[in-house]
């Protein structure tokens, strides 16, 4: 386990890459220095340290330099033979390198020369220089003769031996060992690599084909070793699903068989992955050991990173059956990547089966081959180029260095499919569950009904649960939604009767990786399950192809029945490899040891019974035993088989009454189980059924609906790490463990970490059996209504303790209306005097300071400035309380949030306006003059109540009022995707954020992130990005609508959050860069002041603030009836019932002030700048139930500043390029009835060209803008991401040449025109997520486009001639023509807008998302109207670009308008087709 | 659920006011199906049922609410009688626009939901579909003794059955209920609704004694020794003083004297005729529930006239609103702010009138209630051939309390252990007026659960 302290240093990873290579194999010092080059431009993809000079790490990997190393080895002495190889090591102590030699010597291999590898140290910065180790490389020959395979598998060999040697010493560090690749990397700058290594500069230093990597990384402490590329890879994104993978590479690890090692050699080599490396150096690990056995280049690449197979009908069978076979071993490497692999002999590009890096490779006609994050990294002129294009979701190239051959994706995917007869394989040996089932869902088992009560007592099944829980998904299919946030105490301070699966808190993506859509990209996604050993993955035999499967981990009666029947000796189909054996999880006493003694008997069985697969069954306890929780049973199991090393000959089964949602489910499988009967949910179904009038299904349908709800909670819980299928997702252990003690984390969930460690197997024994207790006891009465009520979502006296209770609310009420201090104390009495309910709760405060006079503490207005309210959009909530809020915020000098969905622009500038203007993942109603108008600008990474998801405001919330501020219809469903799409990454973060600082450089831009265990490393993260403000909000904050499961499992408290941020900004010493926020169910001085003296400078209040203006948590917030007229557009229930006013938040802000005050004056503190941070002042209570737990985690205390010390974190990248442009435009935009011309050479590292001049103009002119074509700007060269971000109408940006991602990211008007000489479909010319959340203005480019392009879009008019996958997602509006073709999941979530798609071959219709979106012809008569609009827009089009495309099809237009769809939202009736809506 | 803006709230149809105040018949009709679906179907089903938690026996409001919106009786009966030992006594005497209904959500504008009504509802049509709350039988060997057969008695005796234990209960009138049965006009609770439910605790096998008085007709001791543990629920009966000059005369009544009598009327049995105020001028001093139901009855007895003295305004009135209106419809005069300064007597020491004096009010105390002014020159006098007092009551404390260790506070409240509701002596409950004063139904049934609850923890262990 990962310990609390070690987290403040640790970090994640992202970057630029990319390859060049000559495709034949000819060394030359081009390749270099292209290589070089292409670094040097995307520096602005990696991050500087404060010195100036220590990047977080560059490197190449290149081909052998074999001319120049064979030169310097003869300049020593050392005449090389032709089979050599050349270690670059890193070592701070030289002494190391004997312990190679030694073993390089035991294994056959012989050192022939040391060299110290010429370094010129100006080239780096003071802390590079302080870390610099000496840089060696180690000349290695073969002892005897052998073939280059064994002399290549020798060198792998001896390397691990010595890293595994010499694990303890950090600063030793082999970056390459090999015949044919050798590593260049460093803490260098790729500006100075080349002056660093003095190598490069000798004109023998000739190559064929270099990796290139440069670094960001979220913390402060770069270490040469962590620099990129790796042995084999070079990687961009970040590894979702690293967890799982580890736990699996080692189980794995235990059946290994290899061709090229002995089985004693294989054990010297384990383990595969070097412990505590990041996720790329893993996948690099794991990628280099199956290359070194024999894998085959490309079957390797593919089994790690597959392309989405499971729900893709559109692909080849014979590729399916390629990925399904490899299924049984392999589990995706999930995650946002970008992978450059190189194995000497091949060289090649993947990306991931979401497509959510950037890719873009150009071929020369010289034979060349370049692929990078970006276009325009090297300068290649456009007569050179042969072909320009971008890798596609799930796709890759690979070249064939020893036939000098491009092998694109479809030539790749034919070698793979054809190799072996996979098929045939699956068809004999692969057993699919469902087949042999009679009928799904007929077995409504009825456990009779006394004992059904008892079991759903002891298994928390509440009325509450039947109600809020079970029954909506027997009704919807789906989980149920609820609102407002989670104001219980987590389950290891409630003193009432919790689920063990509730000691668990979801993990969840936020910026460094971003979660994915399960619904609008379900065809990424796949549940499905397989069960039976884990072979060799080494080999490919038949019989590998031995696997149960069944679609879904939640398995019903019928498949559980059919699965044992394979492995019942008893039975006619039974097979040996599918032998099971069922185990009772009951026990009557001592938990630890029954725990043990299950442990012994599966082991026992597994290793002598041969048992396969292991059941466990938690239905055989009754009034004397118990059971041992099931996700302990699983954890320990896991963790107990793996350390046996027998873990990958069994499955594990769930047969639990403990499951009753997603949320149970996924912790089981996130701990080691592979499916899960949950048999007293499905039996509790049976029961409504045949109890509850209200529900009239059958009991198939409601089986199978509850089955639906489940398998979708599932996907929502993966996608929200992130990852895409369960098999990536089994194993990882992607939760939070809170107040479990660290024996029974350790032991059962190690790959965890843990939170406040306490309670132990002793504690959590005492509660089953107070639980076990009652089930049997009935309280003393015998129940008419046997179950209990519940409590843990909704109030209920007696029940679960609930923040927010009718008691709190009422006394918030009347605070607020009377402003009384007695009032107040009434309140903060309820509050103060709650119990251990809550993390600060079991902290007193003692500062040991002299108490002062009251009069000496900062006024009440120096408080104010540090509260804000916080986020709620008009929509979400209506337009009076919305209003009633800013007013009072601003009255007070305090700030409040817009946020996401616009502002009327009549508020701007006066008192009603918001200060704190939000940007989430919509981007709804986010113009330049919303941008300009807010002081603080607020990126929105995660929501306390449902980080990592997405939301939706159905249609008939968007009111004529909404529609506006959004810019879409009143009626069309708004759907906010789960991740930010220009932002997959913490560089893509970094650019958002220079996005903003652009658009208006007067605003602080705030990321608001949601406190999770690694929070802090993101924090450094996004400090590093040049964010001026972080908020770290609690998991427990409000939401209009999420899923029950969310609102209550994911995300942590923000004690541990804020806690963790302050002090890893304080380690990484970066807090003195920003200021830090916290917010979550804050409502009495002590609450404000603990949250400072934790680290928070300011403070936000959600649903404080709106319970003082009248909410009364009804939690109906997504029905649109909220009876008190604050969450509803109702206009009867906002005009008659909202009571709010700016006083009763004036009254209530005051009064909490001066409490704070009186709290500050009693520990001496005059101001907060000087209490923010004194962690010391906490002290845990002196109580016996506070005592168990371990909050030293939160109470920790890092060196340094406590609060932000600048007002502005400014970028490295100050933007002189535009900063000259704005001098001329400025001309314009003082007199704009003088249009002006602007033109300029751009590269790709002038980042978010138009958004500086576009702010300038929204400043005087708002969103209106000046004339079409005022400053028309024109641009040849490759511009950088974002180009023509946010620009406003009266701009016009014309770039001859390509432009990167985020094109018109935002525009809100004016003209983005893009040709060049290379034209046409085949040609690449823009990147990836182009217009999103435009709300105006024309794209057009003459060339194609990479994957989702014009998503979100909501007013853009935009003409391409292609695109990539998943184009038009979620548009709202707007008009988007595609003269080529698309790629999948076309339209997905789209709601508004329309969309025409030019379809030579028909093969379109398969590529389009049916769920929201329908395509119709035009060469119709109903189409009339579209057609001619189409025809105007393509000659509009011609004019811009003189596009060949566009010109052929108006001249054909009569022939070719039949290929042309238009797809349109299925209920959009009237289509805008209206060319004055353009610019 | 959710419709509270398409439909709007209605209270159950009450019987016309001149057929009403003819008889004793209670003037409220029970909901149909229809309008309980429709109204419980107003329900916003909160995150903070405020319903629930004013309810002091936190009754499984909004749970109900949406099954009867459902139309699923048989699952609302079971959620209502788990909670409450008689919800359908309890729909029509809680003063619900005080407690569940005065606290609920849509209270603010909206109408709140019927939620007496419809708790009412669901119990009648519970019984009359054959459904009935299960008792397990006399499953333990152990036996409780209940002094008194009111609400709390009631209650206590409900959940110690339906923990299989023994129960004899000893009430020393010739009827069970206590104020169920004869401080409740019939009006408000037929007394069939009472009788009906003392039944169902007989079938479940509790012994009724009745006629029995502690302390005369059995002794303490007796009972003790018979028992494993006992349970007081006395009341409270003893009315309160004014100490008015004139409070003496014997036409000055005390308002539970005045409503047992007619019960017992009604009851067809023995009564005092002193009772009969046909053609009189009824005077009522007090504003509470009690003072209401004696108006009423007054009214329904023949009374010429009939008035209500209180000293604050019908906003400070402490009795339910709902009674107020019902009393106004039929015709009860209200002298609001009237403070009674003497009992007027004629010659022959009968009351003839009551002086009074006009009062204002003014800012709230300490105590939330407006402080109250009396006008100086203000004083009238108010014509009464009968004058009956209903100012509250306190506990009557039997001897055999202090003789057995059983401690009272300073006005004859019995001390309990407000957690598990044992008295001083151990093995002895108390709940109800006896422990709290003159109180609610509510209350009682409320201490009669949780004593019940503690007894069969200590008995069952």
């Amino acid at each position: 386990m990962v310990e609390h302290h070690d987290l403040l240093r640790s970090f994640k990873d992202n970057c630029g890459f990319g390859l060049v290579a000559n495709i034949k194999n000819k060394p030359s010092r081009k390749v270099l220095d292209d290589a070089v080059t292409a670094l040097e431009r995307m520096m602005h993809r990696g991050a500087v340290a404060a010195d100036g000079k220590t990047g977080d790490g560059s490197g190449l990997l290149l081909s052998m330099p074999t001319e120049f190393m064979v030169k310097v080895a003869a300049e020593s002495g050392v005449e090389l033979s032709k089979q050599f190889a050349v270690a670059s090591i890193f070592t701070k102590d030289l002494k190391h390198l004997d312990v190679l030699d030694e073993i390089c010597a035991n294994n056959d291999l012989k050192i022939v020369l040391r060299r110290e590898v010429p370094i010129d140290i100006n080239a780096l910065g003071d802390q590079a220089i302080a870390s610099l180790p000496n840089i060696v490389q180690i000349f290695i020959v073969p002892n005897s003769i052998m073939a280059t395979n064994r002399f290549d598998a020798l060198l792998y060999l001896s390397r691990k031996e010595t890293e595994h040697k010499l694990i303890e010493d950090r600063d030793f560090y082999i970056a390459s060992m090999s015949s044919t690749v050798l590593s260049y990397k460093g803490l260098v700058m790729p500006t100075h690599i080349k002056e660093f290594y003095k190598d490069f500069n000798d004109e023998s230093f000739k190559i064929s084909f270099s990796l290139f990597h440069q670094r960001f990384s979220t913390n402060t402490l770069p270490e040469w070793r962590l620099a990129q590329p790796f042995r084999a890879v070079a990687h961009n994104g970040e590894i979702n699903s690293v967890e799982g993978n580890r736990i699996n590479v080692e189980i794995k690890s235990e059946s290994i068989k290899s061709d090229v090692f002995t089985d004693e050699e294989i054990q010297r080599i384990l383990p595969i992955l070097q412990l505590n490396s990041s996720d790329s150096a893993s996948a690099d690990n794991f990628f280099e050991f199956l290359i070194v056995n024999g894998m085959d280049f490309f079957k390797a690449v593919r089994a790690v990173i597959p392309s989405a197979w499971q729900n893709a009908p559109h692909m080849d069978p014979e590729l399916r059956a390629f990925y399904e076979y490899h299924s049984t071993v392999f589990e995706a490497w999930d995650g946002p990547a970008a992978f450059s692999v190189t194995d000497g002999r091949y060289i090649g590009c993947v990306l991931d089966r979401n497509g959510l890096r950037p890719s873009k490779y150009i071929v020369t006609k010289d034979d060349n081959l370049l692929i990078a994050s970006e276009y325009g990294v090297v300068d290649i002129a456009e007569e050179d180029i042969k072909e320009r294009g971008r890798l596609q979701s799930g796709e890759m190239i690979g070249l064939d260095l020893k036939f000098g051959k491009l092998l694109k994706s479809d030539q790749i995917n034919d070698y793979l499919k054809g190799s072996n007869p996979y098929m045939k394989w699956l068809n004999e040996h692969m057993i699919y569950l469902q087949e042999h089932v009679e009928e799904q869902y007929s077995s409504c088992n009825n456990i009779n009904a006394d004992e059904l009560v008892k079991r759903q007592k002891f298994f928390n099944i509440t009325q509450e649960i039947v109600e809020q829980v079970i029954e909506p998904m027997i009704k919807d299919g789906k989980e149920a939604v609820g609102s407002m946030g989670d104001d219980t105490p987590l389950a290891a301070f409630s003193d009432k009767q919790r689920n063990f699966s509730d000691y668990f808190k979801q993990k969840f993506a936020q910026v460094t990786n971003p979660p994915i859509d399960p619904i609008r990209e379900k065809v990424v996604m796949s549940l499905n399950t397989g069960f039976g050993e884990v072979h060799n993955i080494l080999d490919e035999i038949p019989t590998h192809a031995h696997r149960l499967k069944s679609i879904s981990p939640i398995i019903t009666k019928e498949k559980l029945e059919v699965l044992k029947s394979f492995g019942d000796k008893s039975s006619p189909r039974y097979q040996a490899f599918y032998h099971n054996t069922t185990f009772s999880t009951a026990y009557t006493t001592d938990l630890k040891a029954s725990l043990d003694t299950l442990v012994t008997t599966v082991i026992d069985s597994v290793r002598n019974n041969g048992t396969r697969i292991v059941i466990l069954d938690d239905s055989e306890f009754d009034e004397n035993t118990k059971v041992i929780p099931m996700a302990m049973a699983i954890g320990r199991l896991n963790i107990a088989l793996l350390k046996e090393k027998i873990r990958h000959l069994v499955s594990m089964i769930a047969v639990t009454g403990e499951v009753v949602d997603s949320h149970s489910a996924a912790v089981l499988i996130g701990y080691g189980a592979s499916a899960i009967y949950p048999n007293v949910l499905f039996a509790t179904v049976a029961n409504q059924l045949s109890n509850s009038k209200s529900l009239q299904l059958s009991c198939p349908e409601a089986y199978k609906a509850v089955h639906t709800a489940l398998n979708n909670g599932l996907l929502k819980i993966m996608s929200k790490m992130g990852i895409a299928t369960i098999a990536s997702y089994r194993n990882s252990g992607l939760f939070d463990v809170m107040g479990l003690s660290k024996e029974i984390a350790q032991e059962c969930f190690e790959m965890s970490h843990c939170a406040i460690a306490g309670l132990t197997y002793d504690d959590i024994d005492e509660r089953i059996e107070k639980f076990h207790k009652s089930a049997f006891k009935n309280d003393g009465f015998k129940k008419i209504f046997p179950l209990n009520i519940g409590g843990y979502y909704k109030f209920y006296t007696g029940q679960e303790h609930h923040d927010f209770g009718p008691a709190v609310i009422h006394a918030i009420h009347a605070v607020a209306d009377s402003g009384k201090k007695e009032d107040f104390d009434r309140l903060k009495n309820l509050v103060n005097n709650r119990g251990l309910k809550f993390i600060r709760d079991f902290f007193d405060m003692k500062s040991g300071r002299e108490p002062i006079d009251i009069s000496e503490v900062e006024p009440k207005e120096a408080i104010f400035k540090r509260f804000a309210s916080a986020a709620m959009s008009l929509g979400s909530i209506s337009p009076e309380a919305h209003e009633t809020i800013a007013i009072a915020m601003n009255r007070i000098g305090g700030q409040s949030n817009s946020g996401e969905g616009g502002e009327d622009k009549s508020r701007f500038g006066t008192e009603r306006v918001s200060k704190i203007k939000q940007v989430a993942s919509g981007r709804f109603g986010v113009t330049p003059a919303y941008l300009r108008s807010a002081e603080e600008i607020q990126i929105k990474v995660a929501q306390g109540a449902k980080p990592g998801e997405g939301g939706q405001l159905p249609g008939h919330k968007v009111t004529a009022l909404i529609g506006k501020l959004r810019h879409t219809v009143p009626g069309v469903t708004l759907i906010s995707p789960p991740p930010h799409h220009d932002i997959y990454s913490i560089e893509d973060l970094s650019q958002l954020i220079f996005d903003m600082k652009q658009v208006n450089p007067k605003a602080r831009i705030a990321v608001k992130l949601v406190s999770t265990i690694g929070v802090g490393t993101i924090a450094a993260g996004v400090a590093k990005a040049y964010a001026d403000k972080i908020i770290i909000s609690g998991g427990d904050g409000g939401t209009g609508a999420a899923p029950l499961t969310s609102l209550k499992f994911a995300g942590n408290p923000w004690e541990l959050g804020l806690s963790e941020a302050h002090n890893a900004l304080k380690a990484n010493n970066l807090r003195g860069l920003v200021e830090l926020q916290t917010d979550g169910g804050l409502k009495s001085g002590i609450d404000v002041v603990k949250a400072a003296l934790l680290g928070a400078e300011s403070f936000a209040f959600g649903t404080g603030v709106l319970t003082i203006v009248g909410c009364k948590m009804l939690r109906i917030c997504h029905v649109n009836k909220c009876s008190v007229g604050i969450a509803t557009q109702n206009e009867k229930l906002r005009q008659e019932f909202f009571k709010g006013h700016v006083d009763q938040i004036i009254n209530y802000f005051t009064l909490l002030a001066e409490d704070v005050r009186s709290i500050m004056a009693e520990l001496g503190y005059k101001t907060m700048e000087e209490m923010v941070g004194q962690v010391s002042t906490l002290k845990v209570k002196d109580d016996p139930f506070a005592q168990k737990f371990d909050f030293s985690a939160v109470l920790h205390e890092e060196e340094g500043v406590n609060t932000h010390q600048q007002r502005f974190n400014h970028p490295f990248d100050d933007n002189s390029f535009e900063k000259d442009v704005l001098k001329e435009a400025m001309v314009a935009i003082k007199s704009p009835d003088q249009p002006i011309r602007i033109t300029r050479e751009i590269k790709n590292v002038h980042r978010s060209f138009g958004a500086l001049v576009s702010g300038e103009i929204a400043e005087y002119y708002g969103d209106d803008g000046l004339k079409p074509d005022t400053i028309k700007i024109n641009l040849t060269g490759s511009a950088g991401q974002a180009l023509g971000a946010f620009i406003t109408p009266g701009v016009s940006i014309y770039l001859d040449g390509v432009a990167n991602d985020y094109i018109g990211k935002g525009m809100n008007g004016g003209k983005i025109i893009i040709t060049s000489k290379n034209e046409g479909e085949e040609f690449s010319a823009g990147g990836n997520t182009c217009l999103y959340g435009a709300t105006g203005g024309k794209l057009y480019i003459s060339g194609s486009v990479g994957e989702r392009f014009a998503v979100r879009n909501s007013g853009a008019f935009a003409i391409v001639e292609g695109t990539g996958d998943n184009a038009c997602e979620y548009m709202t509006g707007g008009v988007v023509v595609i003269l080529g073709k698309t790629g999948i999941n076309f339209g997905a979530g789209m709601t508004g807008g329309v969309s025409f798609v030019y379809d030579q071959e028909h093969r379109f219709v398969e590529n389009v998302n049916h769920e929201l979106v329908e395509a119709v012809r035009i060469d119709t008569d109903e189409g009339d109207e579209a057609r001619h609009y189409l025809k105007r827009l393509l000659k509009d089009y011609v004019v811009e670009t003189k596009s060949k495309k566009a010109i052929e099809l108006l001249e054909n237009f009569r022939v070719e308008v039949r290929n042309f769809w238009l797809v349109k939202p299925k209920n959009l009736t009237k289509l805008p087709l209206n060319l004055e809506n353009g610019d | 659920m959710r419709e509270y803006l398409t439909t709007e709230r209605i209270d159950p149809s009450k019987r016309l006011v001149v057929e009403r105040t003819k008889d004793f018949g209670e003037i409220y009709e029970v909901f149909d199906k229809d309008d309980a679906a429709s109204q419980s179907d107003r329900c916003i089903q909160c995150g903070d049922p405020f319903c629930l938690n004013k309810c002091p026996l936190h009754n499984y409001i909004p749970q109900w609410l949406k099954s009867i919106a459902e139309k699923d009786l048989d699952l609302a009966f079971r959620l209502s009688n788990e909670p409450s030992p008689f919800p359908e006594v309890m729909g029509r005497v809680c003063p619900h626009d005080r407690l569940c209904e005065g606290d609920c959500t849509l209270n603010d504008g909206h109408g709140a939901i019927t939620i007496g009504s419809i708790e009412t509802h669901i119990t009648e049509e519970g019984f009359k579909a054959g459904l009935t709350p299960n008792f397990p039988g006399i499953t333990s060997d152990k036996r409780v003794a209940v002094i008194g057969s009111g609400p709390a008695g009631l209650s206590v005796a409900t959940y110690l059955l339906r923990s299989g234990i023994a129960v004899t209960m000893y009430e020393r009138a010739d009827r069970a209920g206590g104020l169920l049965t004869y401080g409740i006009p019939n009006f408000k609770l037929d007394k069939k609704i009472v009788e009906r439910r003392v039944s169902l605790l007989e079938d479940a096998g509790m012994k009724l004694v009745l006629n029995c008085e502690v302390g005369k007709d059995l002794t303490f001791e007796e009972i003790a020794n018979k028992h494993d543990a006992m349970f007081i629920g006395v009341g409270a009966t003893k009315a309160k003083n004014a100490g008015l000059a004139g409070e003496q005369a014997a036409n000055v009544y005390a308002a539970m004297d005045y409503l047992t009598n007619i019960q017992k009327k009604n009851f067809k049995t023995a009564y005092d005729k002193k009772f009969d105020f046909k053609d009189q001028d009824v005077v009522v001093i007090g504003g509470g529930d009690t003072a209401m139901d004696c108006l009423r009855t007054a009214k329904r007895e023949g009374a010429k006239s009939v008035t209500c003295l209180y000293r604050r305004d019908e906003l400070n009135m402490p009795g339910s609103k709902k009674e107020y209106k019902n009393a106004m419809e039929e015709g009860v005069d209200f002298s609001f702010l009237s403070s009674p300064k003497e009992i007027i007597l004629d010659e022959s020491g009968k009351a003839i009138a009551v002086e009074i004096v006009k009062t204002t009010l003014g800012a709230k105390g300490s105590d939330g209630r407006q402080r109250m002014e009396e006008v100086k020159g203000s004083e009238t006098r108010v014509n009464a051939d009968i004058v009956i007092m209903s100012l509250g009551f306190d506990p009557v404390v039997p001897s055999f309390l202090a003789e057995n260790g059983i401690e009272t506070n300073s006005w004859g409240g019995i001390v309990i252990n407000e957690e598990t509701h044992e008295t001083t002596t151990s093995g002895i409950y108390a709940g109800g007026d006896c422990f709290r004063g003159a109180d609610l139904v509510v209350t009682a049934a409320f201490d009669g659960r949780e004593a019940a609850r503690s007894i069969a923890k200590s008995l069952l262990k």
